[in-house]
């Protein structure tokens, strides 16, 4: 077994040492790019030009490029969805026309009760407020439990957008007897009492023992369901449709009548039992029957400044 | 054209090079980073062939870990609220957040991977022999705090992965006779996984274990160098000391008598000659930045490819279908499963099988394997020595039996635990919307 010379190991190394090196700069060099190219980039720079198109120059100049955030901690809210969305707030300022996602919100009337800088996107919109790419703030990625509540997604239930979305309104407005703007659940919560719930089901610590409690029925795991007899998607809010209709044909052998309801408040009485969970919003949030009919202030045509740069 | 580059590399990246043997040793000796190899190495240890440099690889992927980890470190949160958030914020707003997670992550599931495949390499070359014993005993130690190390980590993000593979993985260790539920509620800090496990688990992955490994990898080296080196130089040493040699002449007398000849004949603390050998630096140095160079670039290129998993945020009250245990502890996860036997109403469980039994005797076993080994010299340091043949197959099928139980674990294994083909239809999970 003889020895090698020492030159033999050079000459065997130094030549992948520089292919490895150079691969080393090239590798840093993309992870640099992709620092670089994040998918928001592109439309601040072409809100910067909106708003210069729209004679707000003074705004453009002090626009900076970065990620955007609503942080309010009260709620542990963190919405980078306005890192795209730059336009949330410039309604009256800038043309409902903008395609999105630079459009304003199209409700102001409401934000007026709700101000961005409170409430931010997700608190009515679910999806992923720390994402910063448009499919992990919509989809959330594997296994996350609350993708926002799309126009798609509300079609796939029967919904509006808007009728989809008061589920959550009603994370606050539970208590409420009635809410403007929440048809649906309004509607609903007239159903319970119409048709006397409240003999057999236990909400809120009100009502009859003889079936199930009903006070945080949203959070059920959707795996406690039986969907053996659900003809239609085996979701939670199909479950409960199908089972409004005919409570008989869904859980063979149930005490809970049929009740044969059309279809619409079926999914209205399914949105509301999805939005009866276990939220813990800061008192502060949940409305007061008085403060309800409160006017609401004109929007102001000021450059808002609600989003701060998260950095 | 290739010395002029390799003249100007050198004068960019290389701007010293020994003129002579005694610099080369020098250099070594004198400096705090390099004394810990030797002066001269053998070149068979050098050869890619024999180590595959595998231990090499292994250390380079904790170095490339303790940087990353360090780095991630001031930015994680180990509170139950804000963990989840502060790994959010690593993957979309912190500049090179994502990069250097994935990096962290793939360094890990790669050095858990890289010390078992070191350790077969040892196994198979029967380089635990004579006084490397010790060393081997280290080894399986590092072994282990590489395994709870990995696990410790796999926690912190506190999503549903993290949380209900902690979950499957303490519930496997709380089977163990006797001690299991106290070593359970030691780990956790309580009966389920919360606060306190994710303070535990926080604490011992940044400070104790990875300080332990420190240590026990610096006296894992040192041992080596104590053993006369990599086992490789075995043979060639066996062969050199048959060689007759030639005492060297002296004036002196024998020392008091008690020694042959007229000299005191020393031999070499490797027992190689010069031929035999070339000098740590820049050799050995060389290669090991260019290992080093692999490894990291592999390590940064996966994470430029593939994004460390990060699930929903941690839910006690809904378990994934399936919830599995991190993928090294998966076969274990998969002995339990199918020892468990229904027999009517009563169920065995087969935790202790799969928990207790099965990991506990590998252990013993690699723990005394070397005591038992009754090889000879000549197969110290050779790949599938035949004398070793037997050994070498037992240590094989176990190894392909564990793979084995880790793909049908981590594939094969869908929802309510039962077996699909990758290509067979899986049920759809009810959603909520």
């Amino acid at each position: 077994m003889p020895g090698r010379p020492e030159q033999s190991f050079e000459r065997e190394d130094f030549a992948w040492l520089v292919v490895m090196s150079l691969v080393f700069f090239a590798l840093v060099a993309i992870a640099l790019w992709r620092e670089y190219a994040t998918p928001w980039r592109p439309w601040q720079r072409q809100f910067k030009l909106t708003l210069a198109h729209a004679g707000r120059f003074d705004d453009a100049r002090k626009f900076h490029l970065g990620i955007r955030q609503i942080w309010n901690p009260e709620l542990g809210l963190v919405d980078r969805c306005v890192s795209c969305h730059l336009g949330f707030e410039w309604g009256g300022i800038l043309p409902a026309t903008l395609p999105q996602p630079l459009t304003p919100h199209p409700a102001p009337a409401f934000m007026a009760h709700h101000p961005f800088e409170r409430f931010g996107c997700t608190t009515c919109h679910a999806g992923q407020g720390w994402a910063t790419t448009a499919y992990g703030a919509h989809e959330g990625g594997e296994g996350w439990e609350e993708p926002m509540l799309s126009k798609q997604l509300a079609e796939s239930c029967g919904l509006s957008e808007g009728e989809l979305i008061q589920m959550r309104c009603n994370y606050c407005h539970r208590r409420d007897v009635s809410t403007d703007g929440m048809d649906s659940i309004n509607l609903a919560k007239k159903l319970i009492k119409k048709k006397k719930c409240l003999i057999c089901h236990t909400i809120e610590g009100q009502g009859g023992h003889t079936a199930p409690d009903l006070t945080y029925e949203g959070d059920k795991n959707p795996e406690l369901f039986d969907f053996s007899h659900v003809t239609g998607p085996k979701t939670v809010f199909n479950w409960h449709v199908e089972h409004f209709i005919s409570a008989g044909k869904i859980a063979p052998g149930t005490a809970m009548p049929d009740f044969n309801l059309p279809p619409e408040q079926a999914r209205a009485l399914a949105l509301l039992m999805l939005s009866w969970r276990r939220i813990n919003y800061p008192p502060q949030y949940i409305p007061q029957p008085a403060a309800q009919s409160a006017p609401s202030p004109a929007p102001t045509a000021s450059a808002p400044q609600t989003a701060s740069p998260a950095h | 054209m290739a010395t002029s580059v390799q003249r100007w590399w050198h004068k960019l990246v290389w701007p010293w090079s020994p003129l002579s043997e005694r610099e080369a040793s020098e250099a070594i000796v004198r400096n705090l980073w390099l004394h810990w190899f030797p002066a001269k190495v053998s070149g068979r240890s050098m050869s890619w062939s024999y180590s595959l440099w595998l231990g090499t690889v292994a250390a380079s992927l904790f170095v490339i870990l303790t940087v990353t980890g360090v780095m991630l470190m001031f930015f994680y949160v180990p509170s139950t609220e804000r963990a989840y958030g502060s790994i959010k914020d690593l993957q979309y707003a912190v500049s090179f957040g994502r990069i250097l997670r994935n990096q962290h992550r793939w360094a890990a599931e790669g050095m858990v991977a890289l010390v078992f495949i070191h350790m077969a390499r040892v196994f198979f070359t029967g380089a635990y022999r004579g006084a490397r014993v010790l060393n081997w005993l280290v080894g399986v130690a590092l072994l282990l705090l590489t395994l709870m190390l990995s696990f410790t980590g796999y926690l912190l993000p506190w999503d549903q992965l993290a949380y209900w593979a902690i979950t499957v993985g303490t519930n496997i260790a709380s089977e163990a006779p006797v001690l299991g539920p106290t070593f359970k509620y030691l780990l956790l800090g309580g009966h389920f996984v919360g606060q306190q496990t994710l303070l535990r688990f926080y604490v011992l992955h940044v400070f104790f274990l990875p300080a332990v490994v420190w240590i026990l990898f610096a006296y894992h080296m040192w041992r080596v160098r104590k053993d006369g080196g990599l086992a490789a130089i075995e043979p060639l040493r066996a062969m050199r000391r048959a060689e007759p040699k030639e005492m060297p002449r002296s004036k002196s007398y024998s020392l008091f008598g008690l020694t042959p000849g007229t000299s005191v004949a020393v031999m070499s603390s490797m027992g190689l000659e010069e031929r035999d050998q070339v000098a740590s630096s820049p050799n050995l140095t060389r290669r090991m930045i260019l290992v080093f160079l692999v490894v990291f670039n592999i390590t940064l290129l996966l994470s430029l490819l593939v994004n460390a998993p990060l699930e929903g945020p941690a839910n006690p009250s809904v378990t994934p279908n399936p919830a599995k245990a991190p993928w090294y502890f998966v076969w274990l996860q998969e002995l339990v499963a199918s020892t468990t036997v229904h027999l009517g109403k009563v169920t065995i469980s087969g935790g202790l099988v799969g928990g207790i039994l099965v990991p506990g005797v590998l252990l013993a076993a690699l723990i005394l394997w070397p005591f038992f080994d009754r090889s000879t010299v000549s197969a110290e340091g050779v790949w599938f020595a035949r004398e070793r043949t037997r050994q070498n197959v037992v240590f094989a099928v176990i190894t392909v039996a564990i793979i084995i139980l880790i793909i049908v674990g981590m594939y094969l294994r869908g929802p309510y635990w039962r077996l699909y083909w990758p290509w067979s239809p899986r049920p759809v999970l009810p959603r909520v919307l």
